[in-house]
């Protein structure tokens, strides 16, 4: 199957499975992979905090970054993905040019994720980040590959 | 080269579609205090298509109508006749707009849902920040972008120079303009001028990007300003671009704006966006 993941929504598939995400510019494109299992899934998380509209994270806690990070956790040892096995990478968190500083919502996302994964114990494997160019990702669950492509260029995470 | 550049692309803005007829005739009634219901059912009443799309648009959830609507008058009472005027603007430019374009690598339908967007973000922006509101805000943001749709071919031409000049920390629209002698902003404000669109909504349209080089800062410039930016950084509608321009200080002081405003109206757009893009029938 090949699933794409809009923004604020989490996919997770396994041997065979394609996900993609489009065009991350501030968003965090986070992605695991448990290579025994061969599962893997993605998250595209909008903004960091849910306490700025609480009910929305109710309806759809993947918009955030706060409740989306644990929900694709949760999802992954659902499948059976052990956490010791876990290959994190995260793709996006852009800015905008300048240094306007309420526009570094990208920043920010990558601040809650560190945090979030640093209290957990976390690692993460590789990661691209920042910067002002739009990303799309392609993560392959046969084989753990993501691929990070934009304008034209693909590189592997 | 780049005076060339500039002078062949303006010559396409002269043979770009010209605005739908129904779209002209209302505009003209934009100007005028004493417009009718009946003035408007009268230039709906040769456009049935048009009038359809109108009232499912009206019966979109985005605009929160109590009850159902079934006819133009209807919708003016309920609507205001402004609002009415520029949603058949919209369902008018959605035919041109709703397209894929080159060069800035948008796919088919990139360029209308950002327009969507940025539309309504800019109006939850105005009702977040306690503006009072302003129907033709938009228009204008649903229109912010039209020069692109012009730019595109030459985008595509020139990129390899665009984007030297942008990757030395260069907005990607002063990088065209350094190229191509003129930039999307521009070319969208000629094609609305050709248009006889109101002169505040050519000036959103022609500073979006740059609200601090208009002759006098102005309310609706300074949200298209910063409701584009913020879907940009959603990710609807970046393109080859990506988020290489730069949100003014001067414009989010001016508006007493601060983080919170901007996520909070991020958090909501989305669901706004699908809703109207659906409604518009757009991909
Ligand atoms: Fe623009
Ligand atoms: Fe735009």
């Amino acid at each position: 199957m090949r699933y794409v993941v809009g923004v604020g929504d989490m996919k997770a598939g396994q041997k065979g499975d394609i996900i993609v995400t489009h065009a991350l510019g501030s968003c965090l494109g986070l992605m695991l992979y448990d290579p025994v299992m061969k599962i893997g899934g993605m998250l595209h998380a909008m903004l960091p905090l849910s306490k700025i509209n609480m009910e929305k994270a109710q309806a759809n806690p993947f918009m955030f970054v706060d409740t989306g990070v644990p929900e694709l956790f949760k999802a992954i040892y659902n499948m059976g993905g052990l956490k010791g096995r876990l290959i994190v990478k995260a793709a996006g968190c852009g800015s905008p040019l300048g240094n306007n500083e309420m526009f570094k919502i990208g920043e920010r996302n990558h601040t809650v994720l560190k945090k979030l994964l640093w209290k957990n114990s976390i690692l993460l494997k590789s990661e691209d980040v920042a910067g002002s160019k739009s990303r799309t990702v392609h993560f392959n669950i046969s084989t753990g590959q993501v691929i990070i492509s934009s304008n034209g260029v693909e590189t592997e995470l | 080269m780049k005076n060339k550049s500039r002078v062949d692309i303006l010559s396409k803005v002269d043979s770009f579609p010209s605005m739908p007829g129904a779209a002209v005739k209302m505009l003209s009634l934009l100007d005028n205090p004493d417009t009718t219901v009946t003035q408007i059912e009268g230039i709906l009443r040769y456009e049935p298509g048009l009038t359809a799309n109108i009232l499912k648009l009206t019966n979109s959830a985005y605009f929160g109508l109590p009850s159902k609507v079934g006819s133009v008058k209807h919708a003016v009472v309920l609507l205001g006749w402004r609002r009415l005027v520029q949603l058949v603007m919209a369902s008018c430019v959605s035919a041109i707009m709703n397209k894929s374009v080159p060069g800035y690598d948008l796919p088919p339908g990139g360029l209308w849902r950002h327009s969507i967007a940025v539309s309504v973000a800019s109006e939850g922006l105005m009702k977040e920040l306690g503006l009072p509101s302003d129907d033709e805000v938009f228009t204008a943001a649903l229109l912010h972008d039209l020069g692109k749709l012009v730019l595109g071919s030459s985008i595509k031409d020139d990129i390899r120079a665009i984007e030297i000049t942008a990757s030395e920390g260069v907005p990607f629209e002063v990088a065209e303009y350094m190229v191509l002698g003129t930039d999307h902003a521009e070319v969208g404000a000629k094609i609305l001028e050709s248009w006889s669109f109101p002169p505040k909504i050519v000036n959103a349209v022609r500073w979006h990007h740059e609200p601090d080089s208009a002759e006098e800062s102005d309310v609706m410039l300074d949200i298209v300003h910063v409701a584009n930016v913020l879907c940009l950084m959603m990710g609807i509608g970046i393109g080859r671009e990506g988020l290489r321009y730069e949100p003014s200080r001067l414009a989010t002081k001016r508006l007493g704006l601060h983080t919170a405003h901007l996520e909070i109206v991020a958090s909501r757009t989305m669901q706004w966006v699908n809703e109207l893009t659906e409604v518009f029938g757009a991909k």
